[in-house]
């Protein structure tokens, strides 16, 4: 059994992929830095005893993605689960200024997921077997003015996912949709985040491990982020759009 | 790059500094702050003073290089980032029969602060410190050159290095030699013994047939009570040693309990009437008995509780660590414990143990015996350790750099005398422009302010 993470250098992404490799899968890290998803395959190899390995993937780069898959299906014909965690904060008052920033965000966060995610799914759709994990985020429950441009393209993603995951379930293929709430990783480093609610890569790596072996549909993590998000998505428009958010 | 402006401090909480800190992922952002700012590496801060703030640059933290590059199965040699921590060795190698030769008694320390402080462990007085099983380390040096560094390439650097406090470059990467073991237990022997007299006795009797040796003392004790101690006394258990039941754990994954002290206490629970009933209450339960101990409890007992240096309250804990010359040892340890008994003891109970010979320029140890306590920060303590300093300088000893918060350079320079010049020709060599320095170093005249 084997696992393909896409973001190599995500800390939950490793995280989540440690539970994998303890309990003996394959690690394939897909990343966009040479190096590092090499770095990250050396580690868990002597770490966990485990086959581990880095390939090469830019998720902007649309027009590789398809050899990318077919090699490596080649390769690992017996991939059975893929975590997809390529994403991009960005800063919200760039992107409103510039929309080259607001384009990167979308793209790296939607766009590029969506055209790995077609390609896997065409793929485990003919197997009829198969489980794909993106993370998406808290953020693309409800817009705020303070990070809509991450929320919205996290928001489409959602709604892909959820669209995706309706259209796989009859061929047996599993899609979870994470929405993680703050994380200590190197993303939020520096932010002035509320610390009670700053979660362990680690917390969140566990998780998600649970839930993709579960074959969950939608998972919050922390799990209180499922009531803090319903609490801001019930907050009437008109109040709503008066917030300081 | 990221950066995070806190109020920074080591384990001990004091003194607390402004820093501006970071955590690069690699080599290229290192080199980028070196540009416009200087640096100091920091692991996971378990220092107890200042040696690993830097108020007039930028603090990086090396958490996210902390991979493993390369391991020997038959030879027991492992590669790794410098970030990579005791716990993770302990982890991944146990259960394979390898373990740390050297360790410190915390697993939440990265190799590179093992470098920088050249730490020692309970079996000091046999192996010598953590440089006597490091075999190479790679470095990234001010001008941007990154070098290969052991005892044949490079030496000169590599000795300054050891014990250097990371003020010679930012560790990468370290080559090091891990023991052969067959069980994760020790065979712990313990003697209860009724003053310093029956230790050093004890101390010369038994070290040489255990591997692991060291005393805990009442600090305070005063009248016929003075000076008593327990003395462990430890050997690595062989598999075939072992009951029945410990052979069953032994072979499975190690899970830790572990509970936190969740916040700082708002007041001061150390006060004598505490301290003094911790001191005696280690002294009374304690048994003369041979038994079994797993390696998390033999040497990491103050993990067990995260952030135990929470009970300090918001003021912090002076840690205290002398070494002194074997010769005269005795005498100059019982004057220390003198004026720390009439001074109200410590907060916990003071550690000895013996202590061997050592190589880097810059390593607290060397044969002789060592003692360290540690102070709740209240008035009048910071005197009386300069009290002590005063002893230690008098008895030819000095105090480890690691512990230290509150040493003037003068002193420094007296208990290093002859070294800190060796060293300083090397710093000057590699680093002309200071590009790495700490607040320690500048209070120690290590680097100008």
């Amino acid at each position: 059994m084997s696992l393909l993470i896409l973001g190599a250098n995500s800390l939950i992404a490793q995280a989540a992929a440690a539970h994998f490799a303890e309990a003996g899968h394959e690690i394939i890290f897909g990343g966009r830095k040479q190096d590092e998803p090499e770095k990250y395959a050396g580690d868990f190899s002597i770490r966990y005893k485990i086959k581990s390995r880095a390939e090469y993937i830019d998720a902007l780069d649309y027009a590789s993605h398809k050899k990318f898959i077919e090699d490596l299906l080649a390769k690992t014909p017996d991939l059975d689960y893929v975590l997809i965690v390529f994403g991009y904060l960005g800063t919200q008052d760039k992107a409103q200024a510039d929309f080259t920033e607001a384009h990167r965000i979308i793209d790296t966060n939607f766009t590029g997921i969506v055209s790995v995610c077609e390609l896997l799914a065409a793929e485990f759709e003919s197997r009829k077997k198969g489980n794909i994990a993106v993370i998406s985020s808290v953020a693309g429950d409800r817009g705020r003015q303070s990070n809509y441009m991450y929320g919205s393209a996290k928001g489409a993603l959602t709604v892909y996912l959820s669209g995706l995951r309706n259209r796989l379930f009859k061929s047996g293929v599993n899609v979870l949709t994470i929405k993680p709430g703050f994380v200590n990783t190197p993303m939020t480093y520096g932010m002035p985040l509320p610390k009670p609610l700053v979660a362990s890569p680690e917390k969140v790596g566990k998780d998600i491990y649970n839930a993709m072996i579960k074959r969950k549909s939608i998972i919050y993590t922390p799990f209180y982020w499922k009531w803090i998000m319903f609490i801001i998505t019930s907050i009437p428009e008109f109040i709503f759009k008066k917030l300081k958010l | 790059m990221k950066f995070e402006e806190i109020n920074l401090s080591g384990f001990g909480k004091y003194p607390k500094a402004r820093c501006r800190v970071t955590r690069p992922p690699g080599i290229f952002e290192i080199n980028e702050i070196l540009k416009t700012d200087s640096v100091l590496a920091r692991g996971l801060g378990r220092s107890y003073g200042d040696s690993s703030l830097n108020d007039k640059g930028v603090v990086a933290e090396s958490i996210l290089m902390n991979r493993f590059i390369a391991f020997d199965e038959e030879t027991g040699i492992l590669r790794c980032e410098a970030g990579v921590t005791y716990k993770d060795i302990l982890d991944t190698f146990v259960l394979r029969g390898w373990f740390p030769a050297v360790t410190p008694g915390t697993k939440y320390v990265t190799m590179g602060g093992a470098i920088a402080s050249d730490v020692h462990g309970k079996n000091h007085h046999n192996v010598g410190s953590f440089s006597s099983f490091l075999l190479s380390f790679k470095i990234l040096l001010a001008s941007g050159e990154i070098m290969e560094c052991s005892r044949t390439q490079n030496s000169d650097l590599f000795w300054a290095t050891v014990g250097g406090m990371g003020l010679t470059g930012f560790i990468l990467e370290a080559e090091i030699q891990l023991k052969k073991i067959s069980s994760p237990y020790l065979t712990n022997r313990s003697l209860k013994l009724k003053n310093m007299d029956e230790l050093f006795d004890k101390l010369e009797e038994f070290d040489a047939d255990y591997h692991y040796s060291v005393a805990w003392m009442d600090i305070v004790a005063s009248g016929k009570s003075y000076g008593r101690n327990v003395l462990l006394l430890g050997n690595h258990a062989g598999s075939d040693e072992l009951t029945n039941k410990l052979k069953a754990i032994s072979s499975k994954k190690y899970i830790e309990k572990k509970i936190s002290v969740p916040f700082e206490v708002p007041f001061a629970t150390l006060n004598k009437v505490s301290i003094t009933l911790f001191n005696s209450a280690f002294y009374m339960a304690a048994k003369n008995k041979i038994e079994f101990v797993h390696y998390d409890k033999y040497f990491y007992p103050l993990d067990f509780i995260l952030n135990w240096n929470h009970i300090y309250s918001k003021s912090g804990l002076i840690q205290y660590q002398l070494n002194v010359p074997e010769d005269k040892g005795k005498e100059a340890i019982d004057k220390v414990l003198k004026k720390v008994v009439a001074f109200g003891g410590g907060s916990f109970l003071a550690v000895l143990k013996k202590m061997g010979a050592q190589d880097g320029i810059l390593s607290f140890p060397f044969k002789g015996y060592t003692l360290s306590m540690d102070f709740p920060v209240k008035k009048g303590v910071v005197e009386m350790c300069k009290v002590l300093d005063e002893i230690v300088v008098d008895y030819g000893g000095r105090n480890y750099l690691t512990k230290d918060s509150i040493l003037d350079e003068k002193t420094f320079k007296q208990m290093y005398n002859g070294l800190w010049e060796k060293w300083m020709k090397i710093k000057m060599k590699y680093d002309p422009e200071n590009k790495f320095t700490s607040n320690q170093a500048r209070r120690l005249g290590l680097c100008p302010s």
